[in-house]
């Protein structure tokens, strides 16, 4: 008897590794593999390479869903904030203001659109899928009618793009401009979700809205504030790419939009109560951006890749789901 | 009657228009009242377009609505079927996010075999089979494996649409074929095939989901998966077909697609977005504001004739989204309000 219980207990513990180990061992031999692969991979210049430009920008985003998801909802606005940004401050930064301004209405752009997510969803109580995806399209609309349909504007006067350029190319203590930005924005999450009231709101929010409702938790606020916070941080996304690539491409956003979901909910594998949390969505993003790279370095085209990344999610998914379903079935 | 009948309590409860409203559904009015206000809309928006759009009202034109909405329509019957079987839920519900994707892969699967020498029928069989064996991908993923739809259908959309890239190498790959000719010219009582499909297939979906015992059982999982399951009905062999099915009319989409853009062209599974729009929107044409195929073609004409008289009235494209964006918020706002006490 005691010899089966031990048994199962041990199958348990098999399953529980299984679960909260699929991310991490799926990056370590995929990293092992790609340094084995391409020598170029291996150099420190392409892994800083793969931080800033394959990691930075969609941590961001990836950040901000953390939150939106952890409170129990979804943003499919992400894009709209970061486009919106990107649109405001290029435009003005091309009609000749000051990059502090620009940069400020940008910001203050994206805060719109999360205010208009957080009215739509506390405020009106619309679901955060049909509220959000309703945002995308208005925010999709918006763009096409003040570019004519989606021409990029480009940055060419010499003034305000220099200290763009310095936003996205520039170094403290070796350390690239935007992993600062990053830096500090982890720091950020991380404290507010587990170190304050508001982060242990918003996780009861997430569990159990209703519970936390009846508790006195001010759960109406505590959501909308999320919307604006992820709105803030993609908007900062937007802001950096526009400064890396130094022009506004409408609709470009959205493409983080997926990744960042993806991210999200792959971290989630890694905690013990399969919550998002900080540090699985930053290994979420750090294994796609890892993929991106490697693959290229490794001669795969661009196509192939996508095909690769799509498997790779599935086969964490499947492990990681799977196994959980069948340590809950015991 | 088969163990898997439901007691007539439980039908009562899941099916979405009972024929005899008791006293007690007529109570029900805000759902009444959002179905009116926005059949009122779709209404007044025909009526604009009439008196406004030259041209918008004759047959010709009304027939062509229907055929430029017909991909759309049969992607967002699947989509609807399975946020039927799987329950309205953000995250843990029943959601389909491959399907658009599914549509591009299997246009590029039509028009590479295509290209590649097969006859019409061989084509034609590789896209079913190549839907069907997403839609079966999706169904182990979620009901075998248990991942979250969400998340495993963004990863098979991702492979889909990987897939696509390498088939036809992101370029434009035409066909003309027998197949494809019949579906765009043919004319029967002034409709193509394409809208004959539409119409047949939206009837078929009608009768399946709202009016056969496998369709209310299928609507019993989503509603209640865990009462579904109390009573005896298979979960997860409906959950499973709810996405077999809408692997299966991505195909069929595809192959009306591939008809109207005369093969393959980067781009065209864009339509993800729409699709989700659609079904969710199909909330508010039903009584009790719940998902459903009637209430689905609805809004997927609604869409349709926006598109066509925003055309009609040479304003510009880039309206539409905006618009489509709009008109849901507004009309998901109003449900919500009327939803709370002491309002409507």
């Amino acid at each position: 008897m005691s010899r089966t219980m031990a048994a199962a207990r041990r199958r348990d513990l098999t399953l529980a590794a299984i679960v909260r180990w699929a991310t991490p061992s799926a990056l370590l031999v995929l990293l092992v593999l790609f340094a084995a692969a391409s020598p170029t991979f291996r150099t420190p210049g392409n892994l800083l390479h793969i931080l800033v430009n394959n990691f930075t920008l969609p941590a961001l985003v990836a950040l901000g869903m953390t939150l939106v998801v952890s409170a129990g909802g979804i943003d499919l606005s992400v894009g709209t904030s970061a486009d919106i940004a990107a649109m405001i401050a290029v435009t003005l930064m091309a009609a000749g203001h000051g990059l502090l301004l620009s940069l400020g209405a940008g910001l203050a752009g994206a805060l719109a659109v999360g205010l208009v997510d957080a009215l739509l969803i506390s405020g009106l109580g619309i679901s955060p899928f049909l509220a959000t995806l309703g945002v995308l399209f208005v925010g999709e609309s918006v763009q096409q009618l003040a570019t004519n349909g989606g021409t990029p504007i480009y940055l060419v006067s010499n003034f305000p793009s220099a200290g763009l350029a310095g936003l996205a190319h520039g170094a403290l203590l070796a350390v690239p401009a935007p992993l600062w930005i990053l830096g500090a924005a982890v720091f950020l999450v991380e404290v507010l979700l587990r170190r304050t009231a508001f982060g242990r709101h918003v996780r009861a929010s997430g569990a159990a809205p209703q519970v936390a409702r009846y508790s006195g938790l001010p759960v109406r606020r505590t959501i909308g504030l999320v919307y604006i916070l992820s709105a803030l941080l993609c908007g900062i996304a937007g802001l950096l790419l526009a400064a890396t690539v130094k022009s506004y491409v409408p609709l470009s956003g959205n493409a983080f939009l997926l990744d960042a979901i993806g991210a999200v909910f792959v971290g989630t594998t890694i905690s013990r109560e399969a919550k998002p949390n900080v540090l699985g969505t930053l290994l979420g993003v750090f294994l796609f951006g890892m993929l991106h790279n490697g693959l290229l370095l490794i001669g795969w085209n661009f196509y192939w890749q996508q095909v690769a990344v799509g498997l790779l999610v599935f086969g964490v998914l499947a492990a990681s789901f799977s196994a959980r379903r069948l340590q809950a079935r015991d | 009657m088969t163990s898997e009948s439901l007691s007539p309590a439980a039908t009562q409860t899941f099916s979405p228009e009972p024929r005899v409203a008791s006293p007690k559904e007529r109570h029900l009015g805000s759902g009444q009242f959002i179905r009116l206000g926005s059949l009122f809309a779709l209404l007044l928006v025909f009526i604009y377009f009439s008196c406004m759009a030259p041209g918008f009202s004759a047959l010709s034109n009304l027939a062509n609505i229907v055929e430029q909405s017909a991909t759309l329509a049969l992607l967002a019957f699947g989509m609807t079927a399975v946020i039927i079987g799987g329950g309205g839920d953000v995250i843990r519900g029943g959601i389909d996010l491959s399907v658009g994707a599914n549509l591009g892969l299997c246009i590029a699967i039509y028009a590479v075999s295509e290209a590649a020498g097969y006859s019409d029928v061989t084509a034609f069989l590789l896209t079913l089979a190549a839907g069907l064996a997403v839609g079966a991908l999706n169904a182990l993923a979620v009901v075998g494996l248990g991942v979250l739809p969400l998340l495993a259908t963004l990863a098979v959309m991702n492979i889909c649409a990987g897939l696509e890239l390498v088939l036809t190498q992101n370029m434009v790959i035409s066909s003309a074929s027998p197949l494809l000719a019949w579906i765009t010219a043919a004319d029967w009582l002034g409709l193509s095939v394409t809208s004959w499909s539409f119409i047949i297939i939206a009837a078929v979906m009608l009768l399946l989901v709202h009016r056969t015992p496998w369709g209310l059982r299928l609507q019993a999982v989503g509603g209640h998966r865990e009462a579904a399951r109390a009573a005896g009905l298979r979960v997860p062999a409906y959950r499973a077909a709810s996405y077999l099915g809408a692997g299966l009319l991505a195909a069929l989409a595809a192959i009306l697609q591939a008809a109207r853009l005369s093969g393959s062209s980067p781009g065209s599974g864009d339509i993800l977005l729409s699709v989700v729009l659609t079904s969710l929107m199909s909330v508010v044409f039903s009584r009790r504001l719940l998902p459903s195929i009637g209430g689905t073609i609805l809004s997927v004409l609604f869409i349709g004739c926006l598109i066509n008289g925003f055309q009609l009235l040479n304003v510009s494209s880039y309206w539409v989204n905006g618009v489509q964006g709009l008109l849901i918020l507004g009309i998901v706002a109003l449900r919500s309000l009327s939803d709370r006490p002491g309002v409507a």
